[in-house]
């Protein structure tokens, strides 16, 4: 058979199509729910599917996988709260247009324009994988770490009005990341010689407390307020909004094929690089960033699908998972008797190709789910608030429950809901905590490596850096955006009229 | 990057004494992370630490500065704006709800919180509360214990019984 004949097979039998689409029904659901991961439900599908066919197995897992990443931005635009960190970004845009009643509308153009980056990545992932997996081999340590500064100097567009509350969060976000057992040494790191503390924070129970609890304590001053009446009469997009920023979705949607290539890192990472250089690259939007701008909304939705495609580069490739969910695909892979690496493509060359197709189906489901199922969801937020919020409590106390059945991630959960309860009420950006936590080990142990390639000695580090082409693109890329920041650069950047 | 760096035009109530908390604690986290292995190499597991938190005790002493420049806002007192008792009462409910949650069971507890909290907010019928919490309840039950098997405390409620007892029913 050749490559299209297994790229159609989920196409052409109807168990496999069912299969796809109920993974993505379901995905786009669970990803919605905060708490409930994409990684959690593909590892609990793997242990009463590994009895399966493997192509029956692949296409539940594939569609919950594709379903999951973008379900997480519906309960981050509807009700402030994250379904999962790679809907971190969309929130900041997505959440002040429902606010103002375009709930519908938000939905619909981020359905779109993730199917579009969905795409963008199934494509590079059929066309280019070879090469796109030796280029994210190539990175050295000092790259991902570069990598992370990159990540973190996002504070400046989180921040909101003042850099050094933004600063702050991040920085605390960057700690809250190293806390529990050394990955390297073991040693122990802020755990105060409490036993719990060994595994660290779980990410997830800072998000909800973060996003989740925060939020529902800050919306208890408004609870006079009217409910607003979501206008859900235009689902489907504008084709002039859809032209309008499909640049936009184009350009960013690289962005997440890849930085969802490079091992490590995923869709998270790929929709805040996408909001902040949707940030830096919109000149006048029509509604300023943080307020409902939908360049901030179609960025990270395109990028966080985008980096679908892009983490399946090195795991099929190079039996290197692209994130956490990948690395799940893997051992289902290996339990079905399947060796992902380099020889996959070589000796099984069908299960490129069958993934390849079934990804595509489950986009093109994404759509059809995605763009059926507003008006019901929708109805959330006209919820009243008065049964709503205890709703977000215990959901959020659930979801923090569900990570690890432990009633410590609970407690962490709700001191994070507080102190963001307070850092929100005196301008403090909750975001960049969430970030920090997440590009925490990434650039802790990045850093280590790093240095001790070059045995201590900062100043080989820097010459090294300076003679490899790729450092030397990301290292320029760091200091543009610190003298970007500069008030000489910006005094320079005003137009004459201005000054 | 001064204009950035800038603080609020106006101070809340408390926002002083948060600043100031979040001083110390930056000071205090520093110290724990010098306790980590010092300042011995940069490679060493305290290096990053160190950072962060220099960092950190950096931002917080320039927003706490700030903020005692600024003018307080007029007319806003600390039990309005930051405390009111509806979010006082609300947070002691959770509290309570997170305390009882493993030694009651989450169904107990959960429905205990939900009609409470709801009939707080939303102050409707006691039949009107005690069917939404229900209706909730049995939802969130579904989709997290049935659906995606997630164990949630049991508590006094021997509910592994009475789900294989339903389970038998249909043997």
């Amino acid at each position: 058979m050749d490559a299209f004949t297994y790229f159609a097979m989920s196409w052409l039998s109807p168990e496999l199509l069912g299969l796809t689409a109920l993974g993505t029904f379901l995905g786009i659901y669970v990803g919605a729910i905060p708490g409930l991961s994409v990684t959690m439900a593909v590892s609990i599908l793997i242990s009463f599917t590994f009895s399966w066919d493997v192509n029956y197995a692949l296409c539940l897992m594939v569609g919950v996988y594709m379903g999951g990443v973008y379900g997480g931005s519906r309960t981050a635009i509807l009700l402030n709260i994250p379904g999962a960190p790679s809907a971190i970004a969309t929130a900041l845009d997505g959440y002040p247009l429902a606010k103002q009643g375009l709930a519908g509308e938000a939905i619909g153009l981020s359905t779109v324009m993730s199917v579009v980056g969905g795409f963008v990545g199934i494509i590079v992932l059929a066309l280019a994988a070879p090469t796109v997996s030796e280029f994210a081999i190539t990175f050295q340590p000092r790259d991902y770490m570069m990598l992370g500064v990159l990540g973190i100097m996002l504070v400046g567009s989180l921040s909101g009005s003042s850099l050094a509350r933004g600063i702050f969060a991040g920085a605390l976000g960057l700690l809250i990341g190293t806390v529990g057992l050394d990955p390297m040494t073991a040693e122990e790191r802020f755990t105060f010689g409490v036993i719990e503390l060994w595994d660290g924070i779980n990410p997830v129970a800072v998000m909800i407390g973060m996003f989740g609890i925060s939020e529902a304590l800050h919306q208890l001053h408004h609870m006079n307020k009217a409910v607003i009446k979501q206008k859900i009469s235009r689902i489907i997009p504008k084709w002039s909004d859809i032209k309008k920023y499909m640049p936009l979705s184009l350009q960013t949607s690289f962005i997440g094929v890849i930085v969802g290539a490079l091992p490590g890192t995923g869709g998270d990472i790929a929709a805040l690089m996408a909001y902040d250089h949707a940030k830096r690259t919109t000149k006048n939007p029509k509604v300023p960033f943080g307020q409902g701008a939908k360049e901030g909304l179609i960025a990270p939705e395109a990028a966080n699908n985008a980096a679908v495609g892009g983490a399946y580069i090195p795991m099929l490739t190079l039996g290197i998972p692209g994130d956490a969910v990948t690395a799940v695909f893997i051992g289902a892979l290996f339990i079905h008797g399947l060796n992902p690496g380099p020889l996959l493509l070589v000796e099984q060359p069908h299960m490129f190709w069958f993934t390849v197709g079934n990804l595509t189906l489950a986009n093109i489901f994404v759509l059809i789910f995605g763009l059926t199922g507003i008006k019901l969801f929708s109805k959330i937020v006209e919820c009243p608030k008065g049964i709503l919020i205890p709703l977000i409590f215990l959901l959020s106390i659930v979801g923090a429950y569900a990570i690890n059945n432990a009633i410590i991630d609970i407690w962490w959960m709700l001191a994070f809901g507080v102190f963001g309860y307070f850092m929100r009420l005196y301008g403090f950006p909750v975001g960049p905590v969430i970030l920090g936590v997440i590009l925490s080990s990434l650039t802790d142990e990045n850093w280590r490596r790093a240095i001790l390639s070059e045995r201590g000695s900062v100043s080989d580090l820097f010459v090294n850096t300076l003679h490899s082409p790729l450092s030397v693109i990301l290292l320029s890329i760091i200091v543009f955006i610190l003298v970007s920041q500069t008030p000489i650069w910006r005094k320079w950047l005003r137009p004459k009229r201005f000054r | 990057m001064s204009s950035q760096f800038s603080a609020q035009k106006t101070r809340k109530p408390g926002e002083r004494l948060f600043c100031f908390l979040l001083v110390l604690g930056s000071v205090y986290l520093f110290w724990q992370a010098y306790k980590i292995s010092g300042f011995s190499e940069l490679s060493s597991p305290g290096a990053f630490p160190l950072a962060a938190s220099a960092v950190m005790i950096l931002a917080s002493c320039i927003t706490f500065l700030n903020t005692l420049k600024s003018p307080a806002v007029e007319g806003m007192r600390f039990k309005d704006h930051c405390l009111p008792p509806i979010v006082a009462i609300v947070m002691t409910l959770i509290l309570v709800y997170s305390v009882i949650l493993e030694s009651l069971g989450f169904i107990l507890s959960s429905f205990a919180f939900l009609f409470v909290t709801i009939q707080f907010l939303y102050r409707r019928s006691l039949m009107y509360t005690l069917s939404i919490s229900l209706l909730a309840l049995i939802v969130v039950y579904i989709i997290f214990r049935l659906v995606f098997q997630v164990v949630l405390p049991e508590g006094i409620v021997p509910e592994r019984e009475i789900l294989s007892s339903i389970k038998s029913l249909w043997r």
